[in-house]
């Protein structure tokens, strides 16, 4: 019984990952339509950041969370401002401006992975953070992935509560939904769309920052998680920060078992697997209204 | 009684929460030239989408030519002989007219052999409609009114037995407006097509057709001669609501 | 150009390059042949994705599939077999995959083509590991240098004349029309699902073929160094330079890059990357259109220049 246990739950650790990272790029595609297939880069930044900060400022890792996430939202603000403000404003029509952006963020992410091999060379790095085991109802678990777990809900509820319960987070919410009526809300786009870019980077980061303290980290190590988040996205209903969330868990689970009962290297297969065959049930996502 | 040429059968389509189009009745008979009007957000549009399988109907039958057609992709309808405008002009932009009116005769055009001998060729379809002149324009560079007539002509292209045009008189002066339903007969009289025309430009509209539908949030109010729908205290509620809050 | 002339043009261009490998020098050759590898790979991308607007980064999975059917298969078919037939199974892998995503929008498709690479990747590491029991493969019987060559060089011009004679064929038509406006070309009566899974397919087999042609230049083959997001990164790059919508515009750029990639890679690979990605971005946000597309500006503008120039020669310039 346990042993099941152990795999739901580690299931939900990783799904905990997907949900962060997939509502950064939820927000980012269902606000602006800018799909950022780079997204997965500032996640491994988050994790570089915090391994640096580890290493060599010997830093408590969780500790660096609330620094790579401003480190990331800054980011994120200037990655906009030089990349991605000027298809806003130039692109003729939504596909273009979806097109575009997917251009230059598979530029972007060839840049950013490339100098991370630069910077840190192909090696895989680590530390060692929170280690022990830890025992609840009779299943093990390292503390560190348990706290990987924690944080990670912790941020997805931080920003689920900041969609729904502020003014700016509804308007926000409600332009998703209709991006036509977006220029009929009083709020000023071109220092929203800015923030809401700088927001899913750094909750990118912040996913990395978290994986850093449980498993080794390469410049690689972001890519799978761009493909993930768009899996999840659309198993959530795009625009719909809660499917991202419950979509995110329900991934991991389900990848989780499957694993098992497979192998780990069908775990691709698998998530396309699972993607196929809701889109073929629920083409608008599980969760979509 | 002979069958309708196009026929919606308690056609509902729901949008999440939102009906656009609720359990609508719509026969049209062979060369009927018959006008959709009603207020905004009436679902005037999305019936179209329905009626040419942009959209498929959460419930309903739709029925073109005796076939049922409920729940396939826009070609098989085109194959079928349906045909429709966008609100506004979808054309080809990088394409010449001619090109972009050759394209339908390329693919639902094709299949069609047996429609109107006027409908034949690219350059008889833009003769047809004053754009002979424009044939080796690229579409992107026409004025908006000439745009308009291009995207019938490419819904002329694919040969259609039934023409479902969109506002195709939206912004025009009111004398251009009158050359749009004096066209709108002619395709009607001259190519012998079933014409279902929605319009807000409701006065030309019933000048010029045989029978009049009414959409109203939905659903059908009315489906009778013009003379009568202006009549209807229905019909004249549903307007009448608009203007008060407009 | 019509149709004969460019067929024409293509098989004289074919002919001189066919005596390559016995005019030039053993590196000028291997220098060739990554251009016409290049040369292949794009304008065959530029069929599908250029016309439809469908970006497809999957590029390096087809890639990878044909070489891996060399792999596996080279031991007991011959090499011209293999190589259509390593197109073949990309092109049916396309047809599969493009049968399950191709509805979707564009970003949608491009994310997930792109995640493909990935899933061959993994699925064939774990199908030589528990099946084959081994990581990679050694091919013996591999062979010679000019087959290979002449091979390459005829997939590319293939992939160039079936280029061509797709623009002119309804087919063609059709591929416009749904990168044009896709629904207005549903109700036209165009098959957009059909007509997109096989431009697909037909793109797929290219890069599959051309996969299985070069698999052979590796020694050794395992799943990492085949399924390269190089490749598909690189045929992108290079299409968006020369401009998507022509023939000759990736022709022409896949020359530049192929020789730019040849010299500098192997120095500063990781910097070649970066200012290849930077180089993406700036084209994307500035040039959209590729330099295929300054032509008709230059040519615009040459024009407006020669008609205010015969004004001022006409004197009497109205205020």
């Amino acid at each position: 019984m346990s042993f099941w246990l152990e795999l739901a739950a580690s299931g939900l650790i990783t799904g905990g990952i997907y949900a962060v990272v997939a509502i950064g790029l939820n927000l980012q595609y269902g606000l602006m339509r800018i799909m950022n297939i780079s997204h997965g880069e500032f996640l491994m930044l988050g994790a570089y950041l915090t391994w640096l900060a580890h290493t060599v400022l010997k830093v408590n890792p969780l500790l660096s969370l609330p620094f790579v996430a401003l480190c990331l939202f800054a980011l994120g603000l200037g990655v906009y401002r030089l990349c991605f403000r000027r298809i806003a404003r130039t692109a003729p029509s939504v596909e273009a401006i979806e097109a575009r952006s997917l251009l230059v963020s598979f530029g972007l992410m060839f840049l950013v992975q490339n100098a991370a091999y630069l910077a840190w060379g192909a090696d895989l790095r680590g530390y060692s953070f929170l280690a022990e085991p830890v025992e609840i109802a009779g299943a093990r678990f390292t503390a560190n992935r348990l706290v990987l777990f924690g944080f990670a809900v912790a941020a997805s509820l931080v920003l689920l509560a900041l969609l729904w319960f502020t003014l700016v987070g509804k308007a926000v919410r409600a332009m998703m939904q209709s991006p036509t009526g977006a220029q009929l809300v009083g709020i000023d786009t071109a220092v929203l769309h800015p923030t809401v870019f700088g927001v899913g980077l750094a909750l990118a980061g912040v996913a990395g920052a978290l994986l850093s303290m449980v498993y080794e980290i390469s410049p690689a190590m972001g890519e799978p998680y761009t493909v993930t988040a768009l899996i999840v996205i659309t198993l959530g209903g795009l625009g719909s920060t809660l499917g991202a969330l419950l979509g995110g868990f329900l991934l991991g689970v389900v990848e989780a078992f499957g694993m098992h009962f497979t192998s780990p290297s069908l775990k691709m297969l698998l998530s396309y697997g699972v993607f196929i065959l809701v889109l073929l049930a629920r083409p608008k996502g599980l969760f979509a209204r | 009684m002979p069958s309708p040429a196009l026929a919606a059968r308690g056609v509902t389509v729901r949008f999440g929460g939102l009906v656009a189009v609720d359990e609508v009745d719509l026969a049209v008979g062979e060369r009927e030239l018959v006008g959709v009007i009603g207020p905004n957000g009436a679902g005037k549009t999305t019936l179209f989408h329905a009626l040419s399988g942009v959209l498929a109907p959460s419930s309903g039958r739709l029925v073109v030519g005796g076939d049922d057609l409920t729940g396939k992709p826009p070609h098989v309808f085109a194959a079928h002989g349906v045909a429709r405008t966008f609100q506004t002009p979808r054309v080809f932009r990088a394409m010449t007219a001619e090109q972009n009116v050759r394209f339908g005769l390329e693919f639902a055009g094709r299949r069609r052999a047996n429609g109107h001998d006027a409908l034949g060729s690219a350059a008889g379809i833009l003769e047809f409609l004053g754009l002979g002149d424009a044939a080796s324009v690229p579409a992107g560079g026409l004025t908006p009114a000439r745009q308009r007539l291009l995207e019938i002509g490419m819904a002329l292209g694919a040969r259609p037995r039934i023409l479902l045009l969109d506002e195709v008189a939206a912004g025009l002066t009111e004398a251009e407006v009158e050359a749009t339903a004096q066209l709108i007969r002619r395709v009607r009289d001259e190519l012998g097509l079933t014409v279902i025309w929605i319009e807000h430009a409701v006065r030309a509209l019933m000048d010029c057709v045989e029978r009049v539908a009414v959409l109203h949030q939905g659903r059908k109010i009315a489906d009778d001669l013009p003379e009568l729908v202006a009549r209807d205290p229905a019909v004249v509620e549903a307007y009448l609501g608009e203007e008060v809050t407009a | 150009m019509t149709l004969r002339n460019t067929w024409i043009a293509t098989l004289a261009a074919g002919v001189v390059l066919a005596a390559a490998p016995w005019t030039l020098s053993d590196f000028a050759l291997s220098l060739v042949l990554t251009c016409l590898m290049y040369a292949g790979l794009t304008v065959s991308w530029a069929m599908f994705s250029g016309a439809t607007a469908y970006l497809s980064l999957a590029t390096a999975a087809f890639f990878g599939i044909g070489a891996y059917v060399t792999a596996w298969g080279l031991a007991t078919l011959p090499y011209a077999v293999v190589v259509p037939l390593g197109g073949l199974v990309a092109a049916a892998f396309a047809a599969l995959v493009g049968a399950a995503i191709l509805h979707l929008r564009g970003a949608y498709f491009a994310v997930l083509t792109f995640g493909l690479g990935e899933l061959v990747r993994h699925a064939v590491t774990y199908f030589e590991k528990s099946y084959a029991h081994t990581v990679g493969r050694v091919l013996i019987d591999v062979p010679a240098g000019t087959t290979v060559y002449l091979t390459v060089l005829l997939l590319a011009a293939a992939a160039v004349l079936t280029s061509y004679a797709v623009r002119s064929s309804r087919f063609g038509l059709a591929l416009a029309g749904i990168g044009a406006d896709e629904e207005r070309a549903q109700t036209l009566g165009v098959n957009t699902r059909l007509t997109k899974i096989a431009g697909f397919a037909l793109a797929a087999f290219f890069a599959g073929a051309l996969g299985a042609a070069m698999a052979v230049r590796w020694t050794y083959i395992e799943p990492n160094s085949v399924f390269n997001p190089f490749i598909g990164f690189q045929t992108v790059l290079i299409a968006m330079v020369g401009g998507a919508h022509t023939v000759i515009g990736p022709l022409a750029s896949s020359v530049v890059f192929s020789l730019l990639t040849e010299f500098l890679r192997l120095q500063f690979p990781y910097l070649f990357l970066i200012l290849l990605g930077l180089l993406l971005i700036l084209l994307v946000l500035y040039l959209p259109g590729g330099i295929a597309s300054l032509w008709p500006i230059a040519r615009a503008r040459l024009a407006a220049l020669g008609a205010r120039l015969a004004k001022l020669e006409g004197g009497g310039a109205r205020a």
